[in-house]
């Protein structure tokens, strides 16, 4: 690996991702006397009731998701590829809209409640990981099981196989139940009151001259979240999630027989559930559904008309910046999970990738305003570059763990091979890799560019992030504009896909975004 | 382009995302975005000069703009707050970030909606009031006050926002300042310890917005939250009526009347533009026509103009806005361990 590009990569890590946390960490040192009033019970009560959130939420996403993923990809099914994109619906859609939909249509509050929206909210990762898995077994297993047993037998050979992909999709599932904190209020808002530690964290923030304690009291999340994440990495490193045989053949879709309409059945209510549902209602209200008038074209294009006016400059902003943050991830990612793989430094640089990801929003954000407000970044400070910096420094993991991944699965003997030959490490990175992780790097800027388009928690904080489609959404929503409210929301869905799409469609490539 | 050069491009990214036109002037505002956009747009029309105004969400209030204000005190870029409420922007002017400005445009504006030291200025105000679903509450057995949540006739019926954050906390800690100790602590108590029941006397929300949309939709009867909420319900032609808590009896304890402050940060970077749009803002017209839009903002000057719909009620609950911003500290802590419990 070139030095100069590795420490570029590096410095971008730095500055990006580990330099907000360690101005908040620097507080927090100076005041350690405040770590022991976070294990109180009130907190520790939270704490658990959390990790009972993020467990449930995780069962019912390997419950929903491991079984989706494995009939669109392995089976004949019958839309097996239509099914296999709009799983993906639920995930794309503010997890707060799901909650919104399934609120209204279902007398059901509470725990249980958001245990069942977070679970569906995120089977769409177990199902990805699962199809992905799937897909990489080698046709030659799959025919001798057929031969020895039938499906029954098949089922007994891949589940082993599939297990490290479902674990690791569950992982992320877990990790984003837990650290959702706009769901449980929502659901609970009628009924018996579901807080949760992520609750605690926003309202410490409130109190003056607390900012030790405010930290403090994120670290048992943080803990939490890279316990969850700790599986994934041992999967990764096992190899458990890269491709089985170097002479890989690709199966042939497995035939159900009379399991073939169950099977379609289950794949209509789970995207139903997850996308059907909640854009057909957002289609509903958008068309003055809920309006005195009643449902009609005229509203619903209407709606649309005003949102597009009213909002094109936020959602051009939130574009910008979403891509932007995309492009300079997957920048960073492909140096980064290059050295992951290849390098000596994998057990400290995975970790320190991760920790973004396991830092609370509010605290990353306040750690961008501390690091960036000065006179003398001002300008950087109030502009778009921030924005696009706290977006690349909250999800730099998830592209650098995909492309780790994706230069495992590459044969290191080429690259030794074009050493050998006189091609520098710069000239071997874009000749030999980059070509050959395609469709991870892809996969990782879509992830990025969609969870950046639905960001609101840390973009609160930071000034530039104002102009963000998502932030205008959350303000509509307050004044009851239905219809306007639900046009935004669906362009927004919109725009979050059309990359994603466009990849599929033009190149005819599916994208990759296993770890 | 080089392979030497390619490394370089992540960083020509971020310059370029650097460059922008800088503002004349900086405001955050925490009044509701679609409300006060067009007033700082006007404000622009009128005087030429380049405004950057920054929101909050409804859902981040307090942590967002105010949690910004603290942590940019070493090198302030923001030069005016327009908030939507007192408490905060008193708590600010206590942690030492407001400058006095005297504006000449307040001069008519009643001395208890004044900072004394002149680091802050009311105007605009909303009421804490009721709503309540004309569907599903007869006319004589309306609510009237606060010990209205606790008729079992309502229960599980009626709602309060989680008084953690914007015009509720201020709300809970007036309850404090004016009912005394015990008094509140029993109130608030009493609705925190019913969130471990299945169905809670009392339902707490995560906004005063939700609240809204819940008893507009016919999910709860009633509820408090702020005039300017209960408006957006009724221009969208929900059931709804309005009710001034608190009212009635021998010595009724009134109405909470919150009004929307302006204030200069220290160390403004544009000291003159600010002053301008202070004094721009605290105008009558201003106060006018945040009367008639929308929000239905409550003049707190007599001689300005407002709708029918618009008044002031009969007994404003008798708080002192500075002391409770003094008490929100301790109280939002205090309220933090009540009603954030794992049950």
């Amino acid at each position: 690996m070139s030095r100069t590009l590795l420490l570029a990569a590096l410095a971008c890590l730095a500055l990006a991702c580990l330099a907000p946390i360690g101005v908040m960490g620097l507080r927090l040192a100076a005041r350690p006397e405040v770590l022991p009033d976070i294990l109180d019970p009130r907190t520790l009560g939270l704490l658990m009731r959390t990790l009972r959130l993020g467990l449930g939420a995780a069962g019912i996403a390997i419950l929903l998701g491991a079984p989706f993923g494995w009939l669109v990809s392995r089976t004949d099914v019958p839309l097996a590829s239509l099914w296999r994109p709009l799983g993906l619906v639920a995930f794309i859609l503010p997890s707060l809209l799901l909650a919104v939909t399934w609120t209204v249509l279902v007398d059901l509050r509470g725990a249980p409640m958001t245990t069942a929206v977070m679970g569906l909210g995120t089977f769409p990762i177990v199902a990805l990981f699962t199809a992905k898995a799937a897909a990489r077994i080698d046709a030659r297993r799959e025919e001798a099981a057929l031969l020895a047993g039938g499906l029954p037998a098949v089922l007994r050979m891949e589940l082993p196989l599939l297990l490290p992909a479902i674990l690791c999709g569950a992982c992320f599932s877990f990790l984003f139940a837990i650290n959702d904190f706009a769901v449980p209020d929502y659901v609970s808002s009628v009924g018996r009151k579901f807080n949760v530690y992520a609750d605690e964290i926003f309202a410490t923030w409130q109190v003056d001259n607390q900012d030790a304690r405010a930290v403090a009291t994120a670290l048992p999340l943080i803990a939490l979240t890279l316990l969850a994440l700790l599986p994934t990495l041992w999967l990764r490193r096992r190899g458990s999630l890269a491709t089985v045989d170097s002479d890989f053949r690709r199966p042939a879709p497995l035939r159900l027989g009379r399991g073939r309409w169950p099977a379609l059945l289950f794949c209509l209510l789970l995207v139903s559930l997850g996308a059907f549902v909640p854009i057909g209602r957002l289609l509903w209200e958008a068309g003055g559904g809920t309006t005195g008038e009643g449902w009609s074209p005229a509203h619903l294009s209407g709606a649309f008309s005003q949102a597009i006016e009213l909002t094109h400059a936020n959602l051009l902003a939130s574009i910008l910046y979403s891509a932007a943050a995309a492009t300079l991830a997957a920048a960073v990612a492909v140096v980064l999970g290059h050295a992951i793989a290849r390098g000596r430094w994998t057990v400290l640089l995975e970790p320190l990738v991760l920790l973004s990801l396991a830092v609370p929003a509010i605290l990353f954000g306040i750690g961008n305003i501390s690091l960036w407000n000065h006179t003398w970044s001002r300008a950087f400070y109030s502009g778009p570059g921030l924005v696009i910096v706290m977006l690349l420094g909250r999800y730099l993991a998830f592209p650098t763990l995909i492309d780790a991944g994706a230069t495992t699965a590459i044969d290191p003997r080429i690259e030794e091979a074009a050493a050998l030959a006189g091609a520098g490490p710069i000239r071997r990175l874009f000749s030999i890799d980059v070509p050959s992780m395609g469709p991870a790097i892809a996969g990782g800027w879509v992830l990025v560019f969609v969870l950046a388009m639905r960001e609101l928690d840390a973009a609160i904080l930071v000034p530039a992030a104002n102009r963000m489609a998502m932030f205008k959404l959350y303000n509509m929503v307050h004044f009851g504009r239905d219809d306007f409210v639900a046009a935004l929301a669906l362009l927004i869905v919109f725009v979050t896909v059309v990359p994603g799409v466009l990849w599929t469609l033009l190149l005819g490539r599916r994208l990759e975004v296993m770890p | 382009m080089t392979c030497r050069t390619t490394p370089l491009l992540p960083l020509l990214c971020l310059a370029l995302a650097a460059c922008g036109k800088p503002p004349d002037l900086v405001v955050y505002v925490s009044l509701d975005q679609v409300f006060s956009e067009e007033v700082i747009r006007d404000f622009e029309q009128e005087t030429g000069l380049h405004v950057r105004a920054e929101y909050d969400t409804e859902a981040s209030k307090t942590v967002g703009l105010v949690r910004r204000l603290i942590e940019e005190r070493e090198s302030p870029r923001c030069d005016v707050f327009w908030n939507n409420e007192v408490a905060q922007t008193v708590r600010l002017a206590e942690l030492g970030l407001l400058s006095p400005y005297d504006s000449p445009s307040a001069a008519d504006i009643p001395e208890r909606f004044r900072d004394p030291q002149r680091r802050w200025t009311g105007f605009a105000a909303r009421a804490r009031c009721l709503i309540v679903n004309t569907d599903l509450v007869p006319p004589e057995q309306t609510p009237r006050g606060m010990d209205d949540l606790f008729d079992p006739r309502w229960k599980g019926r009626c709602g309060i926002a989680r008084p953690l954050t914007g015009t509720t906390l201020t709300h809970a800690v007036a309850l404090y300042d004016v009912l005394g100790e015990e008094r509140a602590e029993a109130f608030w108590s009493r609705i925190a310890a019913g969130q471990s029941d299945e169905t809670p006397q009392v339902n707490v929300v995560g906004s005063n917005g939700q609240l809204m949309r819940l008893v507009a939709s016919g999910t709860l009867a009633f509820g408090f939250t702020d005039t300017d909420d209960f408006n957006v319900a009724l221009e969208k032609g929900a059931p709804v009526k309005r009710v001034f808590p608190d009212q009635e009896g021998e010595d009724p304890l009134g109405t909470l009347l919150i009004p929307t402050t302006v204030a200069v940060l220290k160390g403004a970077p544009h000291r003159p533009a600010a002053e301008r749009f202070v004094d721009w803002i605290l105008s009558k017209e201003i106060e006018r026509r945040l009367a008639f839009s929308r929000s239905a903002q409550i003049p707190v000057r007599d001689d300005v103009p407002r709708p029918e719909g618009v008044v002031l009620p009969a007994k404003l609950m008798d708080v002192s806005y500075v002391s409770i911003g003094m008490q929100m500290e301790a109280r939002t802590k205090h309220l933090t361990e009540l009603f954030l419990r794992a049950r």
